[in-house]
């Protein structure tokens, strides 16, 4: 009995030694291409090679590519803050468009509702790029293209937004419906009722929305070049750091390329990483309802 | 009623953003309306009815508004300078932006929104056709600009710019070429390809060759094949004299790439940034480059003409090459002061005086005749390697989209090539040329 | 089919609905017919009449000024071609084959809105024609925008979402879709050239072998489109739960680090981290690099040179981009299955394996169906993925135009867009893609246990 009970001991100590291993060659793995990219960031542009290397660490570390960035020769700032103006309104627009639909969709009941969310079904089946031709001479009816690239990229990051309603609408779908209820019975309106009382309990799926939806325009180049088209003032970090890798006039912008995202990676990541309690409660919410 | 409130509201927003982009497009359309009425006066203007670059047309109301030019990064600054002194000596009311947009992304841009793009804009030249197909060229012939082209370019150059029997853009550089940057230290002999290899493969550095259709020539048109391509006035492609099929030399040829690929030593790539620089030994490429090669390789910076191999069949051949250029073109105008202008300012970024003065700023070679017999270009060790190859390139003329596929696929299916058949490769060349005429008309 | 026979149903019963407001209306109504608005105005419901008015004014004029034109022009797609004025070298443009389709689509459609709007006028008149008979009170206009706020609260907050979605989502696909059905390609590209109807060429072109038929190219890349949108749905599924239930199991110390650490690479943008993992596996990127010096390799693998290769390649890396959501998801998951479920299982002595194939799995399957069939219609148009890893590459002479190994129909198509400029293709490859996605969707979501009484859940 008593040797049993060590085997077991042992058997379990022998499990955790090599989940702890296998943990630890995962962490690896994952974190590898990020370590390369700050470690690259570091090597200049002047002193070595800004180009591509057979070797990961530079063999002076220098924050030149960083000096580069912030210098007049590049519009880096100009592009990072462009970016961060769409991130920003678009998490605000996208946040209400979605509470907004969701709440309809989930709390009331009418005519056209499952024809509605049978059409957002229908129309999220056609690939996104399809129509970006379309778009491009839509806004560029409007003269938000170029010039006015900023607005209208804002203008569409927002505008079809309501069809993202699933998990938004999974979360009320939780809010028991007997609280809205007695409020009607004591005389609320509907639109009271979303203000007071839905939108104060749906704080971590307002902030997963907002969340979801800043991050998605750092990662935006192919639409933001085309709205941009050939007005480097409205292009964002993405489209300008695309270009440096795959472009041939920017022959060994490569390091420079690793300082930008170094760059962009930070912000994204410190508010990920202080909001990611509500992202998983989103995530896993969105996955279980669908 | 819910229904009927609903689609109220929506039909409501829909009638204001439809009258609102209306009234967008209407006042677009009277834009274009006022464009004749612009043109009607400078049609009378006698300097108007054959506007010719040296006509001196003091009265020529060349009106006011801005124009946009799209050049590569690197000239920018240069380009800007340049426009703007060109506009304050004319004493235009005109204001010059310049972005950068490469000239592979130019006739792109161009071409998916010719009414957004830039008024004058940089391009390679196997877009020309491409681009005249698109109307998206200011048509040159005729304006009395085309005989100070044919006047003062290479030949290569004029042809380069010429679609049918009309020309549409102003030569740029006649530098669109490639030669052999390599490493002193490692490549003892830089005439031979065999060496190249061995020595590269025995130094365990690189080779880099690119095999795309624009490279590839150096061993299909160095063992004597040919592929040409003719098109009509309007920038389609109508005929095409392409014998990789037919010509057994195309097999030396494709051997030969194939024997170049099975090496250790061999790298894919024309470009000095995007190879690794620790390995990198020799590569072909262009003067672009010149100042990231020499980077690269220091004290050991060599250039040459491109290197001979010996064939499958015991002849030793030389690669040959394409001799390219970059282009400066005038997108279609509606305003005639407008279109006379930009007329005149690209021709002034292509003149003589400024053509030099690029080189010296970042080097790209001229090709404007008096430019190139200036001293400093003769002197450029990377211009003159470009030049040693010259006698072996054929002028690049038009070539459809179906060609550089072609090229970009055998990149990527050289690898299964290597001792392939005779049966096998002749299959391979058969498709090759299918893929190359698959735009014929 | 029973859908389509009550939809002409209902279409002859508004009919007849039409009929009877007229021949039982009063002259106030019957003039409604032609001036909207007109019933309620005199009746002094002002509000409403200067409504339906204003709507009838702002269609016509919009007709008269705008889209009549183009409306005209719709069925050729415009017949002036642009030219360059001889003697002034000045280019004159033509008809814009591009605008006259789009606001002829957008034309119509505002028709439509129109017809629905006269509709809604008859109604109006017809309710308060018998409200007056019975001596009934019409609703105020104050009432109508409280209700706005209460029991339609739903018609204020959808009004702008449905509005966006319909100009930007909508109008843009049905344009695209028409575009499918023309000759809008390098060759027709407006505002220079003009385009036209072309019928149903486009789609024959693409199932079609030989010559300029895109058949072979067009069957390669859907075959691999769904072979990889299988093995990214499902490896990712499986592997991100293992490491779940790794990170999960009793004896793992500091579970919160590990999370982190994999959670961290969803918050740095792909384009970032794919673009230079993408350059480690290039020939002479880092990853070849180190094993030639090390001796394990005499030739750089060809990661992205063989077709086998890169797709597998593509597959592994998919993976590390996609085990962290799921072993986020997975987490919660698994946190919600009853303890007690295994408790028993352990006292019926059922090893690990036996656990996981008897509760886990049918746990986790039943409660992510409906994800896993998003996510395999998402991974079917997995865009940022195979761009920025492969680009489609390794491209061969056995494909058409530039379409590679591992393009997937939606990186064709974007290709299609950019690079060839070939837009009726492009449109037509996307009406593809979205009978494939559909399709799909159709059958499997029939066969969901999860998916049955979406009020169930609440």
């Amino acid at each position: 009995m008593a040797k049993e009970k060590k085997l077991h001991k042992q058997h379990r100590t022998l499990d955790s030694v090599i989940s702890h291993a296998v943990l630890i060659l995962i962490s690896i793995v994952w974190l590898f291409p990020f370590i390369c990219i700050v470690l690259q960031s570091f090597r200049s542009y002047d002193t070595e090679i800004g180009g591509m290397v057979g070797y990961i660490i530079p063999k002076h570390f220098s924050l030149d590519s960083y000096a580069w960035l912030f210098s007049k020769d590049s519009q880096f700032v100009r592009w990072y803050l462009n970016t961060f103006i769409i991130a920003l309104f678009v998490a605000i627009g996208q946040t209400c468009m979605v509470l907004m639909v969701s709440y309809s969709l989930s709390r009331m009941r009418f005519k056209g509702r499952t024809l509605w969310m049978r059409i957002c079904l229908i129309l999220g089946m056609f690939p996104g790029f399809l129509t970006m031709i379309c778009l491009y001479f839509l806004l560029k009816q409007f003269g938000l293209t170029q010039q006015g690239a900023i607005p209208g990229l804002i203008l569409i990051g927002v505008a079809s937004s309501g069809m993202g309603y699933y998990v938004c609408k999974g979360f009320f779908d939780t809010i028991p419906k007997s609280l809205d209820e007695a409020a009607r019975i004591d005389g609320a309106s509907r639109a009271r009722i979303f203000f007071t009382l839905t939108i104060p309990l749906s704080k971590p799926i307002i902030i997963y929305t907002a969340l979801t939806a800043f991050m998605a325009p750092w990662c935006d180049y192919i639409f933001a070049s085309y709205v941009a088209f050939g007005y480097s003032d409205s292009y964002n970090v993405a489209v300008a750091l695309y270009r440096w890798v795959n472009t041939n006039d920017y022959q060994g912008y490569f390091t420079r390329f690793c300082a930008g995202g170094v760059l962009i990676a930070i912000p994204v990541t410190i508010l990920f990483m202080c909001l990611q309690k509500y992202y998983v409660e989103g995530v896993t919410g969105g996955a279980v309802k669908g | 009623m819910k229904k009927k409130v609903l689609s109220l509201v929506l039909v409501a927003a829909m009638a204001a953003s439809m009258v609102a982009c209306g009234s967008n497009d209407a006042a677009t359309n009277d834009a274009n309306a006022t464009a004749p009425e612009t043109q009607a006066p400078a049609a009378d203007a006698p300097a108007a009815d054959a506007p010719a670059a040296d006509a001196p047309a003091e009265e020529f109301d060349y009106g006011s508004g801005s124009i946009t030019i799209w050049v590569a990064d690197a000239v920018v600054d240069f380009t800007k300078t340049q426009a703007e002194q060109f506009i304050a000596d004319k004493g235009v009311d005109y204001t010059i932006t310049v972005e950068p947009v490469g000239e592979g992304d130019a006739a792109g841009n161009v071409i998916t929104d010719v009414e957004g793009a830039a008024d004058i804009y940089g391009f390679a030249q196997d877009q020309t056709a491409r681009l005249v197909s698109a109307n998206a060229l200011q048509q040159i012939s005729g304006t009395g600009f085309d005989e100070w082209i044919a006047a003062e370019n290479d030949a290569g150059a004029v042809g380069a710019a010429t679609v049918g029997d009309t020309i549409y853009a102003f030569p740029l550089t006649s530098d669109n070429g490639y030669f052999l940057y390599y490493d002193k230290s490692v490549v003892t002999d830089p005439t031979s390809l065999e060496t190249i290899l061995a020595d590269c493969e025995a130094a365990g550095k690189s080779f880099y060759f690119d095999l795309g259709a624009w490279y590839n020539v150096a061993f299909f048109f160095g063992t004597g094949c040919t592929a040409t391509y003719e098109t009509d006035n309007d920038g389609n492609f109508v005929a095409t004299d392409i014998d990789y099929a037919t010509n057994p030399q195309a097999v030396v040829a494709l051997k030969e790439i194939a024997d170049m690929v099975a090496s250790s030593a061999y790298q894919q790539g024309s470009s000095v940034d995007a190879a690794d620089a620790t390995k990198l030994a020799a590569i072909v490429d262009g003067t672009w480059d010149a100042a990231s090669a020499q980077k690269v390789f220091g004290d050991n910076y060599a250039c040459a003409e491109l290197p001979s191999f010996e064939g499958s069949d015991g002849a030793t051949y030389h690669m040959a090459g394409f001799s390219g250029n970059k282009l400066l073109g005038v997108k279609p105008q509606t305003d005639a002061g407008k279109l006379k202008l930009c007329l005149e300012l690209a021709q002034y970024l292509t003149s003589a005086d400024v053509q030099t003065a690029r080189f010296e700023q970042v080097g790209w070679g001229p090709s404007n005749m008096t430019a190139q017999a200036s001293d400093a270009v003769q002197a450029d060790p990377a211009l003159s390697a470009l030049a040693a190859q010259m006698p072996y390139c054929i002028p690049q003329g038009q070539y459809p989209q179906g060609y550089w596929d072609a090229g970009t696929a055998l990149i990527d299916d050289a690898k299964s090539l290597v001792g392939a058949s005779d049966e096998d490769i002749q299959a391979y060349l058969e498709k090759y040329v299918a893929t190359c005429t698959a735009d014929i008309q | 089919m029973k859908k389509i026979a009550s939809f002409f149903k209902w279409i002859g019963k508004d009919l007849k609905d039409i009929g009877i407001t007229f021949g039982d209306g009063d002259w106030k109504t019957r003039i409604s017919y032609l001036i909207m608005g007109f019933g309620p105005l005199v009746r002094g419901y002002f509000a409403r009449g200067i409504a339906f008015l204003a709507l009838e004014v702002l269609y016509i004029l919009y007709m008269v000024s705008f889209g009549a034109d183009y409306l005209a022009k719709i069925s050729s797609l415009g017949t002036v071609e642009t030219h360059m004025d001889l003697t002034t070298f000045v280019t004159v443009y033509g008809d814009n084959s591009f605008l006259i389709l789009l606001y002829g689509v957008l034309s119509i459609i505002i028709t439509l809105a129109f017809i629905l709007a006269w509709r809604m006028n008859l109604r109006e008149n017809r309710n308060e024609e018998l409200a007056a008979r019975e001596n009934r009170k019409v609703p105020t206009v104050k009432e109508d925008l409280h209700q706005l706020l209460d029991n339609k609260f739903h018609v204020t907050l959808l009004a702008l979402p449905t509005l966006g979605i319909f100009t930007f989502m909508i109008v843009p696909i049905i344009f695209m879709v028409c575009v499918a059905f023309t000759n809008y390609d390098k060759q027709h590209q407006a505002p220079s050239n003009l385009f036209t109807w072309v019928g149903f060429e486009n789609f024959k072109k693409l199932v079609s072998f030989g010559g300029s038929g895109f058949g072979s190219t067009f069957f390669s890349i859907l075959g691999w489109t769904l072979v990889w949108a299988f093995f990214a749905t499902f490896l990712n599924y499986f592997l991100g739960m293992a490491v779940a239930i790794l990170i999960n199991k009793k004896c793992v110390k500091f579970k919160k680090l590990w999370r982190t650490i994999l959670v961290m690479t969803i918050a740095i943008p792909q384009f970032v981290s794919l673009l230079y993992v993408s350059k480690m596996f290039a020939p002479d990127g880092i990853i070849n690099s180190k094993l030639l010096e090390w001796g394990w390799i005499s030739q750089a693998l060809p990661f992205w040179k063989d077709p086998m290769w890169a797709r597998v390649t593509i597959i592994v890396i998919n993976c590390w981009v996609g085990i962290p959501y799921l072993m986020l998801i997975s987490t919660g998951i698994l946190m919600n299955i009853p303890e007690d479920l295994y408790e028993s299982a352990r006292i019926d002595g059922a090893n690990g394996w036996q656990m996981f194939r008897k509760i886990t799995l049918p746990y986790m399957l039943f409660v992510t169906g409906p994800y896993l069939l998003t996510q395999f219609t998402g991974n079917l148009n997995n865009f940022n993925i195979i761009y920025l890893l492969s680009g489609g590459a390794p491209q061969s002479i056995d494909m058409t135009g530039s379409a590679g190994k591992t393009d997937l129909l939606v990186t064709w198509l974007y290709k299609m867009t950019l690079d060839d400029t070939n837009y009726c293709m492009a449109a037509t490859i996307g009406i593809v893609v979205f009978l494939v996605t559909a399709g799909i969707s159709l059958v499997v979501y029939g066969l969901l246990p999860s998916v049955k009484d979406e009020e169930g859940f609440q």
